[in-house]
C-alpha cells in the first residue's frame, strides 16, 4: 500500500507541475491552452532522446527538455498572436495533435509508434523500486516547490499585473502602453517550460513513452484539476492536481466496495463518478477549491 | 571480554531463533491466504469490446480451479482494473494490482503500449506478466523472463502470411499499410520473403488511418501492376480501400488480417465488392477441448481469440504456481515451461491439470489458443493460421495450418 500511495503521489506531483504550467497561460493571461500535452510530450521525447541516445546526464536532459518546450511555447505563442477563446483553443489542440503525429510518424527519430523503452531514470535498478519511488517523489515535489515558488512571486509582480490585464481586457491593456504580444509570448514560454519540465520528469520515471501517452485525454486531466483548484491560482492548481489524482485513484476503491457490481460496470461507475463529482464541484463552487486573490474584483 | 561474546553470541542465537519463528509462523498463516492474480484488460477505450470476455474467461478457469481445492489448498482471487487502452491509466492501475492487491501475476494486458508501459514495473516487483500484445518490441525488451506473450507477434504473422501468398502463386505483391507499431517490421519481412522466394514487393506505402479516401494510394496500386495487394490495416481504413479497388478495377487478390474485415464489412459493402477477398488470423484451436470447454462456459457464442489467449493465461499461471508449490510471481515464471511444453501428459483444463501436478505427474497444458509452449525470449511457438474467403456475405474457410 505505502509504494501505492507514493506512486500517486508521484502521480500528483506531475499533474501539479503541469496545472502549475497551465495556469500561467490560461489561468493568469487567459489564453485557452487545450495544446498542452504537447509541450509535455516535447519535453518528454527531447530528454528521453537526448539521455538514452547522445547519453547527455539527466538533469542536463530535464533542462533541455524545458528549454526545448520553451521554444515550441514561443513560436506558438507567435502563430497565434492575433487569435482568442475558441480560435485559440482549436489551434492549441491541434498543435498537440501534430506533435503526436510526427512522434509516430518519424521513426528515425522517436520509434515511431513502439516508443522509446529503457528511458534510463536516476538510481534505477541501483536501488529497489520502492527506493526509487521515494526518490522520484523528492525529485518532483522539489520540481513543484521551486515552481510555485518562482511562479507565485512572478504572478504577484508587476509582470503577473500585467498578464491580468491582458486576460481581462487585452486592449486597455494595449492603451495602457503595454506591449501585449511581448508579454504573451513570454507567458507561453514561461508555461511551456514548466510543462516540458512536467514531461522530461515523467518520462524518465516511466521509463517508456509512446505517442500514445500524448493523446488529449491528458490535456482534460490538467484542465479539469486547474479548474477544480482555482483557475489563476498557484495555490489551486496544487490542490487542484491533487484532488484529481485523489479522485481518480479513490474512485477505484469506492467502486470497488459497492456490492454486487462486475469489474465492468465498475469501470462505468468510477468514469461516472468522476464526472460527477467535477459537474457538482463545478456547480457548486466554480471559482475553485482555492479561488484566485486579486485585490479588485471582476 | 569472553563472557561477552558469549552474551553476544547467546544474544544472536535467540534473535535468530525468534525470527525463524516468526517466519515460520508467518508461513503458516500464509497457506491459508488466498493467491491474488490481477487482470488488467481494456474495458473502456478503445479495446473496450475485447476486454470484458477477456476478464470473464479468467474468472471461469479462477472459479474452476477454486472448485477443484486451488493452488495447493489456497482459494484464488481476481482482482480486475481497467487499463482504459491508455498506457498512462495501465500503469496507475498496475501499481494498484502490484502494491495493494500484492497480485502475483498480472493477466491480460491488450494494446502494445499499455504492455510496454507496464512491463518494467513487472520486472522491477517480480511480477509475471501474461499479454496478448502484437508488437514486436515487447519480448526484446530486458524482461528476465517475466514477460509471456500467447499472441504471435507481428513478425511471425506477416511471414506465415508471405508463405501462404507465395505458395497461392502471388509474385508481385503491394504492401499497403496503416501507420502502426508493425508498419516498419512488416514490410522488411515482406522484401525478404519475397525477394527469397523469386518474387517482389511492387509497392509500399504507408498512411494515416483516419482518412477517408484513398484515391492516390489506389491509384499507386494500379499502376504497379500487382497480382496481390496486402491490406495491412484496420476495419475503417480497409472498408474504404475494399470499395476503391472495386471501383479502381483492381482484378488481383485482396489480402488483408480478420480483424481488419468481418460480418460489419458485408453490412457495409455490396457481396461483389467483397467476393474474393482473402482474411487470415492466428487461430485459435477450434477443435481442442479447451477451447470448446471455454466456448460452453460462455453459452455457446463466438469465442474472440483474445478470451481464448486470457483464458490460457490464466490456467498457465495456476498450474505453474501449483507445479512450485509458492505463488509468488518468480516462482511462476520458473515454471510456466514446466507446464506448457515438454513430454508431460496432455492436459487441457485446469482441474485435470491441478490433479496430475498434485499426483507428482508432469503436464504438458494444450490450450485453447494452440498449445502453448514458448520459446526462450517468451513469444508463443507453433500457432495455428486460419484462412477465409469472402463469398456472397459470409467467410468460407479456406485453409487452417
Amino acid at each position: 500500500m505505502d509504494a501505492y500511495l507514493v506512486a500517486m503521489l508521484v502521480f500528483a506531483g506531475f499533474y501539479a507541475l503541469m496545472a502549475l504550467g497551465l495556469n500561467v497561460i490560461w489561468g493568469l493571461t487567459g489564453m485557452v491552452n487545450l495544446g498542452l500535452v504537447g509541450f509535455f510530450g516535447v519535453g518528454a521525447y527531447a530528454s528521453a532522446l537526448l539521455t538514452s541516445k547522445l547519453a547527455w546526464p539527466m538533469p542536463l536532459g530535464w533542462a533541455a527538455g524545458a528549454t526545448i518546450a520553451a521554444l515550441a511555447g514561443g513560436i506558438m505563442a507567435l502563430i497565434v498572436a492575433r487569435l482568442r477563446g475558441d480560435y485559440l483553443a482549436i489551434v492549441t489542440l491541434g498543435f498537440a495533435e501534430v506533435i503526436r503525429l510526427v512522434a509516430s510518424n518519424e521513426v528515425w527519430l522517436t520509434n515511431g509508434t513502439d516508443g522509446i523503452s529503457g528511458i534510463p531514470g536516476p538510481w534505477r535498478g541501483a536501488v529497489t523500486p520502492q527506493q526509487f519511488n521515494l526518490i522520484f517523489l523528492g525529485i518532483v515535489w522539489t520540481a513543484v516547490a521551486i515552481a510555485f515558488y518562482l511562479l507565485s512571486r512572478a504572478s504577484h509582480s508587476p509582470f503577473g499585473r500585467v498578464l491580468r490585464a491582458i486576460r481581462e481586457d487585452e486592449d486597455v491593456a494595449a492603451v495602457a502602453g503595454k506591449p501585449v504580444l511581448w508579454f504573451k509570448v513570454r507567458a507561453f514560454v514561461t508555461g511551456a517550460a514548466v510543462l516540458g519540465m512536467a514531461g522530461a520528469l515523467y518520462a524518465h520515471y516511466n521509463a517508456f513513452i509512446a505517442p500514445e501517452g500524448f493523446a488529449p485525454l491528458l490535456t482534460i486531466y490538467i484542465v479539469l484539476a486547474l479548474t477544480a483548484g482555482g483557475v489563476g491560482s498557484m495555490r489551486g492548481a496544487i490542490i487542484g492536481a491533487i484532488f484529481l489524482i485523489t479522485l481518480i485513484e479513490g474512485t477505484r476503491f469506492l467502486a470497488a466496495a459497492v456490492p454486487g457490481v462486475t469489474p465492468v460496470q465498475k469501470a462505468a461507475l468510477r468514469e461516472g463518478a468522476i464526472a460527477l463529482t467535477l459537474i457538482l464541484l463545478l456547480r457548486f463552487r466554480p471559482q475553485g477549491l482555492i479561488p484566485e486573490r486579486t485585490r479588485t474584483k471582476a | 571480554m569472553t563472557t561477552f561474546s558469549l552474551n553476544r553470541r547467546a544474544a544472536l542465537l535467540g534473535t535468530a531463533g525468534a525470527l525463524s519463528s516468526f517466519a515460520i509462523g508467518g508461513k503458516l498463516a500464509a497457506q491459508g491466504a488466498p493467491i491474488t492474480f490481477g487482470v488488467l484488460p481494456p474495458l473502456t477505450g478503445a479495446g473496450g469490446p475485447y476486454g470484458p470476455a477477456m476478464l470473464r474467461a479468467v474468472q471461469g478457469v479462477v472459479e474452476e480451479a477454486n472448485a477443484a481445492g486451488g493452488i495447493r489448498g489456497r482459494q484464488i482471487r481476481v482482482v480486475a482494473e481497467d487499463d482504459q487502452t491508455n498506457p498512462d491509466a495501465a500503469v496507475r492501475g498496475a501499481r494498484k494490482l502490484i502494491d495493494v492487491d500484492r497480485a502475483s501475476c498480472i493477466i491480460g494486458t491488450w494494446a502494445s503500449a499499455s504492455t510496454t508501459a507496464v512491463a518494467p514495473l513487472c520486472w522491477e516487483n517480480r511480477v509475471s506478466l501474461f499479454t496478448v500484445s502484437g508488437a514486436d518490441s515487447i519480448t526484446l525488451l530486458p524482461h528476465q523472463g517475466y514477460i509471456f506473450r500467447t499472441q504471435p507477434n507481428s513478425r511471425l504473422q506477416i511471414s506465415t502470411a508471405c508463405d501462404y501468398l507465395m505458395s497461392k502463386g502471388a509474385r508481385r505483391v503491394f504492401h499497403l499499410a496503416a501507420q502502426s507499431p508493425f508498419a516498419a517490421s512488416s514490410q522488411e519481412v515482406m522484401v525478404e520473403k519475397f525477394r527469397a522466394g523469386g518474387g517482389a514487393v511492387s509497392g509500399y506505402i504507408v498512411y494515416e488511418r483516419d482518412k477517408t479516401a484513398f484515391r492516390s494510394e489506389v491509384d499507386q496500386i494500379m499502376r504497379s501492376r500487382s497480382d496481390t495487394v496486402m491490406l495491412n490495416g484496420y476495419l475503417p481504413d480497409v472498408t474504404i480501400l475494399l470499395r476503391e479497388l472495386f471501383r479502381a478495377g483492381f482484378e488481383g487478390r485482396r489480402f488483408t488480417f480478420a480483424y481488419a474485415a468481418n460480418a460489419t464489412t458485408f453490412q457495409s459493402l455490396p457481396n461483389e465488392v467483397t467476393n474474393g477477398l482473402i482474411t487470415f488470423q492466428p487461430s485459435p484451436d477450434l477443435d481442442s477441448g479447451a477451447f470448446n470447454r471455454l466456448k460452453n462456459r460462455f453459452g455457446n457464442v463466438e469465442v474472440d481469440p483474445y478470451s481464448a489467449q486470457t483464458n490460457d493465461h490464466a490456467t498457465l499461471a495456476i498450474l505453474a504456481a501449483a507445479q512450485a508449490g509458492e505463488a509468488t510471481g518468480t516462482a511462476i515464471r520458473d515454471n510456466v515451461r514446466k507446464i506448457s511444453q515438454g513430454d508431460g501428459e496432455k492436459v487441457d483444463n485446469v482441474t485435470d491439470g491441478l490433479r496430475l501436478i498434485a499426483a507428482g505427474r508432469a503436464v504438458n497444458y494444450e490450450g485453447a489458443s494452440g498449445p502453448v509452449s514458448f520459446d526462450e525470449r517468451g513469444d508463443i511457438q507453433g500457432t495455428k493460421f486460419r484462412y477465409e474467403v469472402a463469398e456472397n456475405g459470409r467467410f468460407r474457410l479456406l485453409e487452417l495450418v
